[in-house]
């Protein structure tokens, strides 16, 4: 296992604070938030049991052992839980998560009804291209066809609402709570209007 | 070739802006030591990006020194040669060629003279360009064919039609390894808002000259507003969730930079209609 300070990037005599800023800043990176349905969302998974393995360590460490892990961000995939009823339907889902798009795509094309989950399962398989466009218009069909579906719901209010996803530290707002001023000002800094 | 992926100056730092300008200026040499003295004026910020990209993870970074190519009596701090600049360069060599073909083949007879004198020039390099990386070669010519057809057909996909121009840019990297995943996602959603963000801008010359552009068809001729720049900036943070798994070394903080700094503002210059006095400034340039 790789040293658990390097893990985190403090140094060996960082304070407990700046530990536990370095770990939240971290967990807040790779959240399993902002990989939902992402065809990456394996690897942040990793990362995720890494810096939670690196922040008990630490902090057992130096509890000198009596430590009871209790913090420590679950990595719970963002995946299908929800079984589906149909079975053609739940060998999609494994398809999806498995990664496996061209297969799930092909079953899903020879179901012969379109419901509201069949427009759900064509949304996440356009989602995980990146074919945002086609992702939001099928949620929002599978939405109207079963509007008491949470699922489906949920997964479209993600397309609409953009929360922003992650961003580093330091590019936290920057743009967002400029007035038109200063993004002109920025605008003109982007080409290097300034004198260096 | 775009230009639309660059930093934000006045937010880097003083080492990181010097990455940027070695790596811009070491893609130049290397364009010209591989293909003669017409390449370098196919560089580009795109490209200096996926340079960036492609460069193995280092903890820091020591330029060498070279004889610029636009002022050869003056020398510059530059990046050693590496096989990422060698890649980046022979890739913007094949994609810039068969742009000219694309052209040529769009334009009539005189119209298409530039492009078409251009690509004659350029031809010799491309044939060294393909032979050295059939992969992508055979790549963009397909994706382009793709695209081509789906012009013709009017179609009213935008994810359809940035799809063919994504999966170009997904082939520059090679897809070995975790960050060959990492990259490869990056890629391909960084390429599906070039593309976009290239029809945003070319929306009123199309619907002038009546000429096919997919937001037209999906959004009239008003191009989508609040609604299509959530599927870019969407576009965009995928590109950046890509890029949190990746190793990138000293060059992190420059590609960070990049990512969320400088493509935002782009797109919001593209919408707002600034963009046009800004692509034409040099990033580095002391003069206004």
């Amino acid at each position: 296992m790789r040293d658990p300070y390097s893990v985190l990037g403090v140094s060996q005599n960082a304070s407990d604070e700046e530990i536990k800023k370095a770990y939240r800043e971290l967990a807040r990176k790779y959240h399993p938030d902002n990989y939902q349905n992402n065809p990456l969302a394996d690897l942040a998974e990793e990362k995720m049991k890494e810096i939670n393995e690196a922040y008990e360590a630490i902090t057992k460490q130096r509890s000198g052992g009596s430590y009871q892990s209790s913090t420590g961000y679950s990595g719970g995939q963002g995946s299908y839980s929800s079984a589906s009823r149909n079975p053609t339907y739940a060998r999609v889902r494994s398809m999806i998560n498995a990664g496996d798009l061209g297969t799930a795509e092909r079953l899903l094309n020879e179901v012969p009804q379109r419901d509201g989950e069949w427009y759900f399962l064509s949304g996440s398989i356009a989602y995980s291209r990146g074919w945002l466009d086609e992702a939001t218009q099928n949620y929002a069909r599978a939405v109207q066809m079963d509007p008491g579906n949470m699922e489906y719901r949920q997964a479209y209010a993600m397309m609409q609402q953009r929360a922003g996803g992650y961003r580093p530290y330091g590019y936290t707002n920057t743009m967002d709570s400029m007035d038109c001023c200063t993004t002109l000002l920025c605008l003109n800094c982007l080409c290097g209007g300034g004198r260096c | 070739m775009f230009g639309y992926v660059r930093p934000v100056r006045p937010e880097l730092k003083c080492r990181d802006f010097d990455l940027y300008r070695a790596t811009y200026c070491g893609l130049c040499r290397c364009l010209r030591h591989r293909y003669g003295p017409i390449a370098p004026m196919l560089l580009n910020f795109d490209f200096t990006f996926l340079a960036l990209l492609l460069w193995p993870a280092e903890p820091s970074f020591t330029p060498c020194s070279g004889r610029c190519h636009a002022n050869p009596l003056i020398h510059k701090p530059m990046c050693p040669n590496s096989p990422a600049l060698e890649l980046a360069a022979d890739e913007s060599i094949i994609l810039a060629w068969w742009k000219l073909r694309d052209t040529v083949g769009d334009e009539g007879v005189w119209k298409g003279l530039p492009a078409r004198m251009l690509s004659t020039v350029l031809r010799p390099s491309y044939r060294k360009a393909a032979r050295l990386r059939p992969e992508f070669d055979r790549t963009v010519r397909i994706c382009l064919g793709e695209l081509n057809r789906l012009e013709r057909e009017k179609c009213a996909s935008i994810d359809r039609t940035a799809d063919t121009f994504a999966r170009i840019l997904q082939a520059a990297a090679p897809e070995e390894g975790t960050l060959g995943r990492v990259l490869s996602q990056m890629l391909y959603h960084l390429g599906r808002w070039i593309y976009l963000l290239d029809a945003r801008d070319d929306l009123q010359e199309d619907i002038q000259r009546g000429r096919y552009n997919p937001l037209i068809l999906r959004y009239g001729s008003q191009g989508g507003g609040q609604e299509f720049e959530n599927t870019l900036s969407h576009s965009l943070e995928l590109v950046g969730a890509a890029f949190q798994l990746g190793e990138f070394g000293c060059r992190a903080a420059l590609l960070e930079n990049i990512i969320y700094l400088g493509l935002p503002l782009v797109q919001r210059a593209v919408f707002d209609g600034s963009w046009i006095q800004i692509k034409k400034q040099k990033i580095w340039s002391n003069r206004e």
